[in-house]
């Protein structure tokens, strides 16, 4: 293999080695023209050097530097602070300052200026806007939202997604959670539009301005990988509990999206179209509004569709920081382990996620498609449909949904969960049950891990995560990988960070190996790809925060629910990246490899796995973010570590203790990001 | 080599109407301190030179030539010859490193925005390879484009639209979008939005590279066509020397950046400057190009009173026709003079190519 791969040319290096020709007589005794090369490669390979090697694996180079490196520090790093956990010593106790910082805003908050004069208006704003797009919504009655809803969908999707809606509305209405419904509505209109708007506009600066994209791009990737709730104490911190700060929140962690797309859309544009416009002698001004938003549309319309899908995402989580709705249900029904409740709150967020992301990316399917005129007639019909519903329902006194009208699933759904409890938590013959899996897997892949983890020594940590980031990367992604990892133990998290690293790692492994698997057998089949395709679609919309009810339900609380949610939550990801990587291989060099007679199994390990390799860098980088997230938010259930802090910090009032919480997830985040992070440009989130 | 045609350029620009585009010392370098490599030592250097030693790629080298009124001029070379950067620097798509550009005697390099806008506005529209129309816009819309920037308002610039449309032949289709359109008719919209604005100057920069043989022809046609309906300039650009023969009226050989030769057809065919030229042109079917004045002998005995009488700016081609139906030498006439004659060995000789070898010794 390598010597195919190796240059025909000799290098250098591999000169010296020529007289070893004539040793192989059998091979070289008449020596053809043609076999030159050959026997030349096949003694550059025999005589290769250390030099050629390094030469040829560069990262060899790379590690072998590291090595010298850490022969110097190590043993000096060993004698002054010891192995083991990150030494005391290297911490530096933030906990105090920042509980004086957060006492002196908790005392501050209603009088000083800063908060009276901007942040006070900032969240007043917002707690306006919400109201307002609730009262609207309860004016509208339940029948107004659903005509409105369903014609929306029917003139922007059509048909199917239009009849989804109906059902969808119609199933949050029975389940007797329209109000939550509504409410979490309002919150979700008021933060996708501010982060529409702000994303747009950080965007648009970033497409027009070179200098603009290269300070936003880092920021963005990263603020892309980190979890969701890194990003909720350190609001909470100066709004407060509250529907401001998750508001917040949610636009923070749903903005990015429409920046990148709007920014990539832009960059984008066709240069042959638009030095057409420039040689027409448009002026910038024109060239923006007649060429470049018009021609980045689809990807405008992306955006949006991705931030509603972030929106709902952490407008369920910031329930923990005080949102209402559906996501505090699910979050009082999971505090007490009440599945029942908690089922009938997340099926109506799982379609709103559906309604919502068919008929956005509906829209943006047709861009470009739609024909001229009539288009202000139908519109102008669901107007008036919708107000007319909404008069005939207000004048029949039905605003509110019926209250006979509502079926109670949570009794029957928690009874069929004690049956379970009872009869597949354990002693189901030959395979144990669900209880006894998740004792297993915590005791025997999660302990020793952790413990495997705790026990490394802090300097060896770093190091591995020196190598393992400048391998897939540069100098560049190596340092920030280990300062993030150096930071957590500054910020003296060492021991919970790496039991949240423990999780993270194996939950990542379980993911690959079925994710792989899976895509495998899809990328070979065209039947399991049509069967999988909606599977994935479905499964990629749903919000984080709804995989851990059916995983309590299954697994009770601790550490091994919170590994399956994140299994499951990464899994589509994987699946679709890493199949549809295998699926673009290039078909020329699969016709050749099957017509030299390669089996399908070689195939697969010589051409399809080494030609999708980005795919499958991508695919591990995706499964890493996105299980990490919902490691984190594991802490609901019983994860522990990290994500438990943060909740601890939160229903404490124990703010520091949180923030420095956050702060390490957001750290471990970037570490992990980085480490996994290839060099090619990267694709969206998975979500 | 490029003295050679600009000297018969200019020679002949005295004698016809002014240039519209007057290109002298024109320099184009791209990469890190472009413009310290014009009239300094860096300019002597070759190509992978300048490269090595400052990162730099010369498109344009020290580029002189006009472009006359109502003549279709026409820039030819193989890609990386810098044709394509050449036109785009006529109206500043591209900003050239150094030398002078005059539009009708006016300084285009000095133009501030607005006076450049004017320019890419009204007097010098661009055609281009890949046709660069608005996806989200009906063909109509893409046509009326450039009245819409200049701010004509809706109606008139839809009838002007309509009427340029119907003159490129897209009648009916006006309502498409250019993704339902063929190459060729893609184009067709593309030079309709260019005459739409009325321009002075037509710039075509290889617009018909991307389509089929056979569309490729109808098209060359209609710019034929369209050049002596109106009489526009037009500057073309192309890397087919079949192209540029059939409808350039001169032809600047692009090399390296540089104009080799520049000329008529025939003088290109005909007296090649240098073996690359030659060499170029070598396929060329000469018998359509060259014209009898070239191939003809001074006539001897009677021969100046008899035979058919053909005018000096036939080709050989046709030459050859009259020579074989009568069977005797035919006589080129110019105003009633007789300059001299062809015969079946002189025709023969251009065919053969045996004229060029001649002077190529000479």
């Amino acid at each position: 293999m390598s010597a195919a791969t190796s240059p025909a040319k000799p290098t250098p290096s591999a000169k010296p080695a020529k007289p070893a020709m004539p040793a192989r007589p059998g091979k070289t005794a008449a020596p053809a023209p043609g076999r030159a090369t050959d026997a030349d490669a096949s003694a550059a390979t025999d005589g290769r050097s250390l030099l050629t090697l390094l030469n040829r694996y560069r990262g060899l180079r790379k590690l072998l530097l590291l090595a010298v490196a850490a022969a110097v520090l190590v043993p000096l790093a060993d004698a002054r602070w010891g192995s083991g956990s990150w030494p005391g010593a290297l911490t530096v106790g933030l906990d105090e300052p920042l509980g004086k910082v957060s006492d002196w805003i908790i005392d501050n908050r209603d009088s000083h200026w800063v908060f009276l004069y901007f942040f006070g208006h900032i969240s007043n704003a917002i707690v306006t806007s919400v109201h307002a797009v609730y009262v609207v919504l309860l004016a509208l009655g339940w029948a107004g939202v659903t005509a409105a809803a369903t014609l929306l969908a029917w003139r922007v999707a059509g048909v199917k997604v239009a009849a989804t809606t109906l059902a969808s509305l119609a199933v949050c209405g029975l389940l007797d959670m329209w109000v939550p419904t509504m409410r979490t509505l309002a919150l979700m209109a008021v933060a996708v539009a501010a982060s529409v708007v702000l994303g747009a506009l950080l965007g648009l600066a970033g497409g027009l301005s070179d200098r603009m994209f290269r300070v936003l791009r880092p920021v963005l990737d990263t603020m892309q990988a980190l979890p969701a709730f890194a990003y909720l104490l350190p609001i909470v911190l100066v709004f407060g509990i509250g529907v401001a700060p998750a508001v917040l929140a949610t636009v923070v962690y749903a903005a990015p999206p429409m920046a990148r797309l709007t920014a990539l859309g832009l960059r984008g544009t066709d240069k042959g179209v638009l030095e057409a416009v420039a040689s027409l002698g448009a002026t910038g001004r024109q060239r923006l509004l007649t060429a470049r938003l018009p021609l980045a549309r689809r990807e405008l319309l992306l955006g949006v569709n991705q931030t509603i899908m972030m929106a709902l995402s952490m407008a369920v989580i910031a329930s923990v920081i005080g949102a209402d709705g559906l996501g505090d249900r699910v979050y009082q029904a999971l505090s007490t382990v009440d599945v029942g409740s908690a089922l009938a709150a997340g099926v109506p967020i799982v379609l709103l996620a559906i309604v919502l992301d068919r008929t956005t990316a509906a829209a943006g399917e047709r861009v470009g498609t739609e024909t001229q005129g009539k288009g202000g007639q139908r519109w102008a019909l669901v107007a008036v449909v919708t107000a007319a519903v909404a008069v005939l329902s207000r004048a029949m006194g039905a605003l509110s949904w019926p209250d006979g009208w509502t079926v109670a699933i949570a009794a029957p759904v928690n009874d069929a969960k004690d049956w379970m409890v009872d009869h597949l938590y354990s002693g189901v013959p030959g395979i144990g049950g669900t209880a006894d899996w998740a004792a297993h897997y915590t005791g025997w892949v999660l302990d020793p891990l952790r413990d495997g983890l705790q026990g490394l020594p802090w300097w060896g940590a770093l190091l591995i995560v020196a190598a393992l980031a400048w391998l897939i990367g540069t100098w560049r992604t190596a340092l920030t990988a280990v300062l993030a990892l150096g930071a957590i133990g500054v910020l003296g998290r060492w021991e919970s960070s790496m039991d949240t690293l423990s999780q993270v790692l194996a939950a990542v492994a379980v993911t690959l190996v079925l994710g792989f698997a899976i895509a495998v057998g899809a990328a070979r089949s065209r039947r399991t790809e049509r069967v999988l395709r909606p599977v994935l679609d479905v499964f990629q919309t749903m919000p984080q925060f709804v995989y851990l009810i059916p995983v309590v339900a299954l697994f009770g609380v601790g550490r091994a629910p919170a590994a399956a949610a994140a299994i499951v939550y990464a899994l589509p990801a994987v699946v679709r990246i890493t199949s549809q990587g295998l699926r673009q291989v290039n078909p020329g060099a699969m016709e050749s490899a099957r017509s030299l007679g390669a089996t399908s199994g070689q195939q697969l390990r010589q051409v399809q796995f080494p030609l999708a390799r980005p795919e499958l860098l991508l695919a591990v980088n995706q499964a890493v973010v996105l299980v990490l997230s919902v490691v984190i938010i594991g802490g609901l259930v019983g994860g522990g570590a990290l994500g438990y802090e943060v909740v601890f910090g939160l229903a404490q009032g124990d703010l520091a203790t949180g923030l420095m919480a956050g702060v390490a997830i957001a750290c471990l985040g970037l570490m992990l990001d980085r480490v996994t992070q290839p060099t090619k440009a990267r694709a969206g989130k998975g979500a | 080599m490029s003295a050679d045609g600009t000297q018969t350029m200019e020679a002949g620009s005295s004698t016809e109407a002014p240039p519209v585009f007057s290109v002298r010392n024109l320099w184009k370098v791209f990469g890190p301190k472009a413009d310290r490599v014009p009239d300094g030592p860096l300019a002597e250097l070759s190509p992978d030179d300048l490269r090595k030693e400052a990162g730099c790629t010369v498109a344009v080298r020290d580029v002189s030539f006009d472009v006359r009124q109502g003549e279709v001029f026409v820039v030819m070379g193989l890609s990386g010859s810098g044709k394509s950067t050449l036109v785009r620097c006529l109206t500043r798509l591209i900003e050239p490193t150094s030398g002078a550009i005059a539009i009708d005697g006016e300084d285009v390099v000095g133009m501030d925005r607005g006076r450049l806008r004017d320019l890419r506005r009204h007097r010098a529209a661009m055609v281009f390879q890949h046709f660069g129309l608005l996806p989200h816009r009906t063909v109509l819309d893409n046509v009326a484009y450039g009245l819409e920037i200049q701010g004509v308002g809706k109606a008139e610039r839809r009838a002007k639209a309509m009427e340029m449309v119907e003159k490129v032949g897209l009648a009916g289709l006006e309502g498409r979008r250019p993704t339902q359109l063929s190459g060729g008719q893609q184009q067709r919209v593309g030079l309709a939005r260019a005459l739409a604005a009325d321009p002075e100057v037509l710039l075509f920069d290889e617009p018909f590279s991307a389509l089929d043989p056979m569309i490729r022809r109808d098209m060359q046609e209609e710019v034929v066509r369209l050049h002596e309906d109106e009489g526009r300039t037009m500057v073309f650009i192309t890397h087919d020397l079949s192209e540029a023969l059939r409808v350039g009226d001169r032809i600047a050989l692009m090399r390296g950046g540089r104009i080799v030769q520049c000329g008529t057809p025939e003088e290109i065919v005909g007296s090649p400057a240098d073996d690359y030229v030659r060499e170029f042109v070598r396929d060329v079917p000469r018998e359509q190009v060259i014209t009898v004045r070239r191939a003809m002998r001074p006539a001897t005995g009677g021969e100046a009173e008899s035979g058919p009488a053909l005018a000096p700016a036939t080709t050989v081609a046709d030459a050859i026709e009259a020579v074989a139906r009568t069977g005797s030498p035919a006589r080129v006439v110019d105003e009633g003079r007789c300059l001299g004659v062809v015969d079946h060995k002189s025709l023969l000789r251009v065919v053969a190519g045996l004229d060029r070898v001649e002077r190529a010794a000479a």
